[in-house]
């Protein structure tokens, strides 16, 4: 299996070879070309110890937009290719899995990984606060292949000791950092009024990628010139 | 004409030399700005009927403007409507598919005529498409980055990033197989065949539009 990153311009998309015996996974959204070849087997995630509740949880959580998974496997054991696109503008990023440490990657960010690779699903609540803002994270681990999205660039920073990041920025981490939710301000009304959302703080050492945009602002900013729905 | 695309492949915009008596066709709504002697005329290509067609067939606009030069130094920049990439393609008697809302720009030599795109009419994307004939160059273009497939056997492309396909290529349309889950919807897939190129977009303005969809206001009852 390879995975290529087709790196034009503003609108990264990914490119994935298969092999014969490979599996990729994908949002199931995200395909948007594939050889013939291509099976694709479309399954809502199997979480242990969850049910009918979780996954409802997760569909509220994003917006109506599904956490449904996508596998693809060649079928004539022969090479294939799988495109996936992601939804907003920006980079996408291959992060390669040793198997020594596993990752979390923010709900929006996640595109797709190599069917090696566990997926597990993460709540973060600070549930009532605020209408409610949660996180919800994609924890990946074992070996293989991971590809996230972002709203704009993808940057690497180290962490080393400290580091503050609005929860909206957050790409994906190595789960050797630790972290703990907290508002940005002195007060959670000073932190609410500065228009700050949940910022995470990060400690330990270990690896994280940032975006350049947050794509939660920019929603708000469309949804606002958006005729109301109804409920 | 002479003509060049300007800030590939994100922003690209396509700016026409025209030399006296020389004229392009564009998407009424692509103009963003012009020098020089030129002359608009707006019309409906191909008749009214036609017009109509394309409007309510593919969603193209049902006026195009043609844009002429009636001396030296006259230059057009159109603009697609959003960001993204844009293909210049050359028709020799010849003939191309485009998904609707690909459609830019052609010489006057192109004739574009909507088309049915086949199979049953509860599909949202794409179920008319526009056919483009004639010899000339013909300008396409979509939202995000273009790439260009060689297809020689079969090759799948989901329905809403298909942008433009040849004519030696047979397509159907087809659902991903194997769907377990009842909660998902049927992802449309168009499966090509033959021998020729396909060109795909890696965004689709529809699943933009569904991540916006959740950020609009809610407007309770009795409001």
């Amino acid at each position: 299996m390879r995975t290529e990153i087709l790196p034009n311009g503003a609108f990264h998309s990914a490119l994935v070879h298969l092999g014969p015996g490979d599996a990729f996974q994908s949002d199931s959204g995200a395909m948007f070309r594939a050889s013939s070849n291509i099976d694709i087997d479309v399954t809502t995630r199997p979480k242990r110890g969850g049910g009918g509740g979780l996954l409802a949880g997760v569909k509220r959580l994003l917006g109506g937009d599904s956490f449904f998974l996508s596998t693809y496997r060649t079928t004539d054991d022969g090479e294939g290719e799988v495109g996936l696109s992601p939804t907003l503008q920006g980079q996408v990023e291959l992060i390669r899995l040793d198997g020594s440490a596993s990752w979390l990657c923010a709900g929006g960010s996640y595109l797709g990984s190599d069917a090696d690779l566990a997926l597990d699903l993460r709540f973060q609540g600070l549930k009532g606060l605020f209408g409610g803002e949660n996180l919800f994270f994609v924890e990946v681990s074992g070996s293989g292949e991971l590809l996230v999205n972002a709203y704009g660039r993808i940057s690497e920073v180290p962490v080393d000791g400290e580091l503050i990041v609005d929860s909206g920025h957050v790409v994906a981490f190595e789960s050797s950092l630790s972290y703990r939710l907290s508002k940005t301000g002195s007060s959670w009304v000073h932190s609410f009024l500065a228009g700050e959302g949940i910022v995470m703080r990060f400690s330990g050492r270990g690896r994280l990628f940032v975006q350049s945009h947050n794509p939660k602002e920019f929603g708000s900013r469309l949804g606002k010139h958006l005729p109301p729905r109804r409920q | 004409m002479e003509y060049s695309i300007q800030y590939k492949p994100s922003y690209s915009l396509l700016e026409v030399e025209l030399a006296a008596g020389e004229r392009i066709v564009a998407d009424s709504g692509a103009m963003a700005w012009m020098e020089g002697p030129v002359d608009t005329k707006t019309s409906t290509r191909g008749g009214v009927l036609k017009g109509l067609k394309r409007k309510f067939l593919t969603g193209e606009s049902f006026f195009q403007n043609t844009y002429s030069a009636t001396g030296e130094g006259a230059r057009v920049a159109l603009a697609p409507g959003c960001a993204g990439d844009l293909v210049a393609y050359p028709l020799v008697d010849a003939e191309l598919f485009l998904e609707k809302g690909a459609y830019l720009a052609s010489d006057p030599g192109v004739t574009c005529d909507s088309k049915w795109g086949g199979l049953k009419g509860f599909f949202n994307e794409g179920l008319f498409i526009l056919r483009c004939t004639g010899t000339g160059m013909l300008f396409f273009h979509a939202y995000g980055d273009i790439q260009e497939i060689e297809v020689d056997g079969e090759y799948i492309v989901d329905n809403g990033y298909a942008v433009a396909w040849e004519p030696t290529l047979d397509y159907r349309l087809t659902r991903a197989r194997r769907i377990r889950s009842f909660l998902f919807g049927d992802q449309i897939l168009l499966r090509f065949s033959g021998r020729g190129k396909v060109w795909v977009q890696s965004r689709s303005a529809q699943s933009l539009a569904n991540f916006a969809h959740p950020f609009r206001r809610v407007q309770r009852k009795g409001d």
